[in-house]
């Protein structure tokens, strides 16, 4: 980043030339992101019906419909539980398995392939399998266990929301475990080596170079990770919808599958618009986090 | 005298003119007919209408398009919202009180003759006729009634399906007794169409979804109907997890003769054709609590007001999709009830559909409200919590009762 | 050598049950598209089918449209990819390359509208596109994919670009180049691994996406492949797992495929691209 400090970087000459680079960009951006945050906080202060005519403005009646709403507290909960749930277990499983990975061994290669092949699926169809798999009287979970004598009469896994949602949150760890490992297999290979051999050297164990060498400098990877990872589930929308659909008894629903039917199955729109905006405001929140976390690491470097 | 005979002729020009003009836009004009989802006939049954009709009215483009019926409902809305609305829609008739309160839907009845009205089941027109006017014709119709195994009940030692809800307690348990993975009575407890099948145990317990513009889920029928249903699960007459099954995995269970007991729709008869021809069951009446009743659906083909087409599309309807030879295929295709009486003649000498054309007399039909379907929601919540334990059927439903009336009142 | 035998028997064994869990779809998957329809729905089920009922692919293939949605997919990933990559290039170019006022502001719009996901903005996108007339058209998906892709694009490509040596363009330049020879000849060669690596990314993101297309799409005839399947199973009375399972097969395959060739690439970019 020294193009301040010698002006032949500027590659173009002229002045206006890098802002008509960065135009069409910005102008995509504002026109069809920019546009529908506007009409969304508007529609959020006004009354309007189900077929989309706002009228007048409401006085936050939206937002306090939407707040006093008897299953907002819990959509909320079950958020946090969701996004929570996912991002720890991800994090937990994935630094082992980048270690695992990180290490020279026979078939390196097709394992990595296999541990980021969730990636490549889309979370619809990975859903829809699964949905499938756990399919009570006819699903392959339960035919596993049956072959193996573990089973006696059918288990409903998806009935309630005592076994639906771990598995939920299973499931999305399993396919938010590709990036993590990613990034952190990029922290581990930039690592300079020269430090674990001198400690190897001075005697210290495997756990003790783990412990004081490798978490400390993985940490601004895991920082990084934890927020990227925390607004990916936050939004993280098919999974449960094909799976479960908020059943039983909005047992497994989360805010945007409620946002979801909010808009488009129960024509609550004034409603919905709001909590797209408290949404938004969320993820602004989050965002900023990691812009600051992010500074940091540069300054540091 | 004079000058009305002007008018007259003025009015006749310009009826020619808007005529040249229409039949010039015509060349274009297109109308477009969204429906439903029934089954894998129904695209097929449909596009052969079109091309029927369009055989006889050489220019006119009439295009179908088959949709998912959980998306119906939704993709209507936004398409109102988005100004791309159809001309023609298939809608769940009860959604049609929003429409016309919203000023959506096209009053028919300047559009049809009265011998044609007459040509309707006057039972499945009612539901289309608000204010007294149509807004709708009614393209299926559909009354519940028990299917119930034959060999399974024997076996129990039950050689007369149950009339009422203690018989099938009874029934249930003496299926339960034989061991096996076999269950007495199918219970759905997911998705789709969850809350009809509480409610033949509401009605034929004398209760009511709505009453005197209240909800009446919670009323002291409401919670004996909710009761018996979770009593069955408790003592495992049912399947187990109820809330892991909708309406196909309760109906493949039937199928593959491992439940003694289901309520359900005509078109399983057709599936059991295909899929289980050697399955030996029987059509009974729902059971009888303190009265009789059935769940009566009917669906309904509309013209939206904001189409440019209105009497083209009304011209589809009456002289293709509403003959007496259309509707006999369609009914037979797709496995639901006459709704014209010329068509009902078809049916006559067909036993199994007399036990639910039967049971009509006793139809409920869902309410006329607006927020129907987040009223639907807030019952199958309920049901939901109390089929998993989480919840007494009482508060459940008083819970439900609290959010419909918010709806009701809003 | 024997030390490592025995070290990668002992790692492959910790990564078992992991590996297991993720192959186990893909297992369902072709246990299920391969069996004769009536043992799908069979109690209690069985792994295996008695006969390999290939018939399953064709009649996904006919019967559930599969034909029309894996082109409809096709070509708006391929429009959205292109038509992403035009915007984006410039954008990082100017990020990478060149000082001016506002790059920090742009950097920080480029995070706020990587943090958006298509979810939490999909009432007030789906409205927007019913003003300009484009619900059920298949370039308002086009359109919305190029918007959320853009963030990420101008991100992954800027980090490249400041990988690549100015020097060699300084050289030109002294050899007489103007800015865009540079940019064609010396710049753009040097970028174009870069440059296919984010292209991968968003075609995937537009294969598989899955909010957008169920919103704005209406007719059968326009749906993507993702929804397409989706639709197969959601608000069905009758759902027929054999081919369904056939169809997910269908869709997941090349893009797999795809990924684990390019895997090493992908990984190493996305590295550069996520942690800069």
């Amino acid at each position: 980043m020294s193009g301040a400090a010698n002006p032949s970087a500027n590659g173009m000459g002229s002045k206006t030339a890098p802002y008509m680079l960065i135009l069409p960009a910005i102008l995509f951006a504002f026109w069809i992101i920019g546009y529908p945050i506007y009409d969304l906080a508007n529609m959020s202060v006004h009354s309007v019906n189900r077929f989309g005519v706002t009228t007048t403005f409401n006085d936050f009646n939206n937002y306090s419909r939407l707040f006093s709403h008897q299953l907002f507290v819990g959509m909320l909960v079950r958020t946090l539980i969701w996004t929570f749930g996912v991002v720890v277990g991800t994090i937990v499983l994935s630094v082992p398995v980048a270690l695992i990975l990180n290490e020279k061994f026979f078939g390196r290669q097709i394992a990595r392939i296999i541990i980021m092949l969730p990636w490549a699926v889309s979370l619809t169809m990975m859903a829809i399998v699964w949905r499938w798999s756990l399919n009570g009287q006819s699903g392959m979970v339960n035919a596993t266990l049956y072959q193996f004598g573990m089973l006696q009469s059918p288990i409903e896994w998806l009935a309630t929301a005592g076994t639906a949602f771990p598995i939920e949150i299973a499931v999305g760890i399993l396919v938010s475990i590709p990036f993590t490992v990613t990034v952190f297999l990029g922290g581990l290979s930039s690592l300079p080596s020269d430090i674990f051999e001198a400690a190897r050297i001075d005697g210290a164990s495997a756990w003790q170079r783990f412990r004081y060498l490798t978490m400390p400098l993985l940490k601004p990877f895991l920082n990084i990770v934890l927020v990227l990872n925390f607004i990916y589930v936050f939004n993280s929308f098919p999974l449960i919808w094909v799976m479960t659909q908020g059943d039983p008894a909005n047992s497994t629903d989360i805010l945007v599958t409620w946002l979801y039917k909010l808009a488009f199955r129960y024509g609550e729109l004034g409603m919905a618009s709001a909590l797209s905006v408290v949404m938004f405001l969320i993820l602004l929140a989050l965002t900023i986090t990691y812009a600051m976390l992010a500074m940091r690491n540069e300054r540091r470097n | 005298m004079h000058k009305t005979g002007t008018r007259r002729v003025l009015s006749l020009l310009a009826g020619a003119a808007a005529l040249v003009g229409m039949s010039t836009a015509s060349d274009a004009a297109t109308i477009r007919v969204v429906l439903g989802y029934y089954s894998a006939a129904t695209q097929g049954l449909f596009e052969e209408m079109a091309k029927d009709y369009m055989s006889k009215h050489p220019g006119d483009e009439v295009k179908i398009e088959v949709i998912q019926w959980d998306n119906l409902q939704q993709r209507l809305t936004t398409d109102i919202a988005g100004g791309t609305a159809p001309d023609i829609s298939m809608i769940g008739t009860r959604w049609l009180l929003d429409y016309v309160k919203n000023d959506i839907a096209e009053p028919m009845d300047s559009y049809i003759t009265p011998e044609f009205k007459a040509g309707f089941i006057d039972a499945f027109l009612a539901p289309s006729t608000l204010d007294g006017k149509l807004y709708g014709l009614p393209i299926a119709a559909s009354a519940r009634a028990m299917y119930y195994n034959k060999d399974l009940l024997a076996k129990a030692g039950v050689n007369e399906p149950p009339a009422n809800w203690d018989g099938v307690v009874d029934t249930a348990k003496k299926i339960k007794a034989l061991g096996g993975d076999s269950y007495g009575f199918a219970l759905q407890g997911k998705e789709i169409e969850t809350d009809a099948y509480w409610y033949y145990s509401l009605w034929t317990h004398g209760g009511e979804i709505i009453k005197d513009g209240k909800s009446g889920v919670a009323s002291p029928e409401a919670v004996a109907a909710l009761t018996l249903y979770k009593s069955m699960i408790d003592d495992g007459l049912t399947e187990p997890d109820p809330t892991g099954l909708n309406r196909q995995d309760i109906e493949r269970l039937f199928k593959q003769g491992r439940v003694g007991m289901i309520l359900t729709g005509p078109w399983l008869r057709g599936q059991i054709k295909d899929e289980a021809p050697t399955l030996n069951y029987g059509i009974a009446p729902i059971p009888e609590g303190t009265t009789k009743a059935t769940y009566g659906v009917t669906d309904t083909l509309m013209v939206f007001k904001s189409s440019p087409n209105k009497e083209l599309a009304m011209k589809f309807l009456t002289e293709t999709v509403f003959t007496p030879e259309w509707r006999i295929k369609f009914s037979k295709a797709e496995g639901f009830l006459p709704v014209m009486k010329e068509e009902a003649k078809a049916f006559a000498d067909d036993p199994q559909l007399k036990a639910f054309t039967d049971m009509l007399a006793y139809a409920h039909f869902a309410p006329a409200v607006a927020n129907w379907e987040q009223m639907v929601d807030a019952i199958i919540a309920a049901l939901q919590k109390t089929y998993t334990g989480q919840s007494q059927p009482e508060p459940a439903l008083k819970e439900a009762a609290a959010t419909i009336d918010g709806l009701l009142q809003q | 050598m024997e030390n490592k035998l025995r070290k990668s028997l002992l790692l492959w064994l910790a990564l078992s049950p992991l590996i297991i869990i993720i192959l186990f779809p893909f297992a369902v998957m072709l246990s299920t598209a391969l069996k004769p329809p009536l043992e799908v729905l069979v109690y209690p089920p069985t792994w295996l089918p008695t006969e390999l009922h290939w018939q399953n692919f064709s009649a996904m293939w006919e019967a559930a449209r599969i034909g029309p949605a894996v082109f409809n997919s096709t070509w708006v990933s391929l429009a959205a990819t292109a038509i992403c990559l035009v915007v984006a290039i410039p954008a990082a170019y100017a990020a990478a390359r060149m000082e001016f006022r506002g790059l920090k502001l742009f950097r920080q719009f480029l995070l706020v509208t990587q943090m958006l996901s298509p979810i939490v903005l999909v009432l007030g996108i789906f409205r927007l596109m019913a003003k300009m007339g484009m619900v059920d058209k298949l370039p308002a998906l086009v359109l919305a994919y190029v918007a959320f892709n853009l963030a990420f694009s101008v991100w992954m490509l800027q980090a490249y670009f400041q990988t690549i040596p100015r020097e060699l363009e300084e050289a030109a330049k002294l050899d007489g180049a103007s800015a865009f020879q540079r940019l064609r000849l010396v710049f753009l060669p040097l970028a174009t691994p870069a440059i296919g690596i984010t292209a991968v990314f968003v075609f995937i993101y537009c294969w598989n996406e899955f909010v957008l297309a169920m919103t704005l799409l209406r007719s059968p005839e326009h749906n993507t492949l993702t929804f397409q399947v989706f639709s197969l199973v959601g608000g069905r009375y009758q759902i027929q797992w054999e081919q369904v399972m056939a169809a997910t097969l269908v869709a997941s395959l090349p893009v797999a495929v795809i990924f684990a060739v390019l895997q090493r690439y992908l990984v190493s970019g996305l590295t550069v691209g996520a942690v800069k």
